[in-house]
């Protein structure tokens, strides 16, 4: 499968079943659209019409060029991988290899678009106990075979509410290390309120990366995150998470910010951000029900392309400048990214990736918990609701009927489960604003590693 | 004259030979927790 789009100053060309990227002129780009769909006379006489000041041998060695890329298997390459999606589940069956600990069930900001309901998950607000905790890493080494590094997220609500827990949880997960030769990478995900210098010390010891929730700008954060008396906390955190990076030591972290229809305009948020010297950004899309007033619009999405263009033209201006930033959308690495295997089975959810709420219920992810219908079990007897993990252990690029023909599908591994559940009431629909959204980002992503390719 | 520019890439069909490990991370993990993308994630097969 081609897809071919003209983005700053660029005709890119890709043939998304080998993942090669082509960069061509005007003459070659519309051959190719046509290559397939025309005999060889036809589309040479309709080019020389269309490009009279274009010499007939020139256009005829375009068309060679063409001919010899499809020879080497580097355009129209076609689809055959339908038959290896579910080889690598299959490979890996029952093996799990991360697990988002829900430790806080409750949090200490009380944001309205928060897609867990401030935390609660739409249930009772509850802390996970050391012996939860302990559980569930053992459950994840049970499980995990021989695989060697697991993942395990600090999630919530504020994880940080727990924070005792993480400490102790983290030093018995190094003896678990130990004796069953695994290597734990943390993650934890907050919104800064509880941070100070022994949580700054023990994150950039202990935590492989640490996603810091900001949205930019001071009058859109405090528009949503807020504190129960309905105060902003942008004041509060930014300073926090300022000393927190730059005493990481080149650690991984994430600027995790919010967009929604307050703030389509979100590329104003993402320089917010690059002036208070943060370089590691991820800007997000909200995710809420149909018809909140947080919702975006189709009026927004044009406002929002805009957004990711003029974003992918700073990264290359700031790259010139030897100021690169990253974001997490664009970070693509044509060289050497995942395997085809990956890049048809899906996300893992309810398979490899699981979430466990404070009391040790298994949920295929952190999105479905409070979805009583894909509980799959808990940590003390495992997973018993083999029903429910079929239905996302057979989710993988080709059971989407609607990714069939699209051209990004082994960009996304067909998506986000939740999203499509929320959106169409089947994990195995998509989310069509969200697949739109991808389509763009990828796009610019890929323009930007052509200009840098191009640049070397 | 080159009319196509060729940006070296991995062979997403060669790959098909030695890939499948499964050490890669989970494609939700970290960063974002509300979409899905697996072109931003790292191969760690450490016998490619």
């Amino acid at each position: 499968m081609v897809h071919q789009y003209k983005l700053n100053g660029y005709n890119i060309v890709l043939d998304t079943c080998s993942g090669g990227v082509h960069v061509v002129d005007d003459v070659t780009y519309d051959i190719i659209s046509e290559f397939e769909k025309q005999s060889e006379d036809q589309l040479l006489s309709q080019i020389s019409q269309k490009y009279p000041e274009v010499g007939e041998q020139e256009i005829k060695e375009c068309y060679d060029q063409v001919s010899a890329l499809k020879e080497s298997g580097e355009l129209f390459t076609p689809d055959t991988f339908e038959g290896m999606a579910d080889k690598l589940k299959q490979k890996t069956a029952g093996v799990i290899k991360a697990l988002c600990l829900h430790v806080a069930h409750t949090c200490n900001l009380n944001c309205s678009y928060c897609f867990a309901s401030q935390g609660k998950y739409h249930g009772e607000r509850a802390i996970m106990s050391l012996e939860v905790g302990k559980r569930a890493l053992d459950f994840l080494v049970e499980n995990s075979g021989t695989r060697h590094n697991l993942e395990v997220d600090f999630f919530g609500g504020e994880p940080l509410m727990n924070f005792g827990m993480i400490k102790d949880l983290v030093a018995y997960a190094r003896e678990l290390e130990k004796k069953h030769n695994k290597n734990f990478r943390f993650t934890l995900t907050t919104n800064g309120v509880l941070i100070d210098d022994d949580v700054i010390d023990f994150a950039n010891r202990e935590m492989s990366n640490v996603v810091l929730s900001l949205d930019g700008r001071k009058e859109i954060h405090d528009k949503y995150r807020v504190d129960y008396a309905g105060k902003g906390s942008w004041e509060r955190i930014v300073p926090k998470f300022q000393e927190l990076v730059d005493k990481r030591g080149g650690k991984n972290y994430y600027m995790r910010g919010t967009f929604t229809h307050s703030n389509p305009d979100f590329l104003e948020d993402i320089k917010v951000m690059l002036d208070l010297g943060f370089n590691e950004l991820s800007m997000e899309p909200v995710v809420c029900a149909k018809g909140d007033a947080e919702e975006l619009t189709e009026e927004d999405f044009p406002i929002v392309c805009k957004q990711y263009e003029d974003l992918a033209a700073l990264m290359i201006e700031k790259h010139k400048e030897n100021k690169d930033f990253t974001f997490y959308h664009y970070m693509i690495d044509l060289k050497s990214g995942p395997c085809i295997y990956k890049r048809i089975s899906g996300c893992g959810s309810g398979t490899e990736y699981m979430a466990v709420t404070p009391w040790g219920d298994l949920y295929p992810c952190h999105q479905f918990v409070g979805e009583d219908k894909y509980k799959l079990g808990d940590i003390y007897n495992g997973v018993t609701n083999k029903g429910a993990q079929e239905e996302f252990a057979s989710c993988n690029v080709y059971a989407r009927p609607d990714c069939k023909d699209c051209w990004a599908k082994l960009y996304c591994s067909g998506g986000c489960a939740a999203n499509a559940y929320h959106a169409t009431g089947s994990v195995r629909g998509v989310y069509e604003y969200g697949c739109r959204l991808f389509r763009k980002r990828m796009e610019c992503a890929i323009m930007v590693a052509v200009a840098k390719a191009l640049e070397e | 004259m080159e009319h196509i520019k060729t940006i070296k890439t991995a062979n997403l069909c060669e790959s098909a030979k030695n890939g499948g490990c499964g050490e890669c991370q989970t494609s939700c993990q970290s960063a974002c927790k509300t979409s899905c993308g697996i072109a931003n994630q790292q191969c760690e097969n450490n016998n490619k």
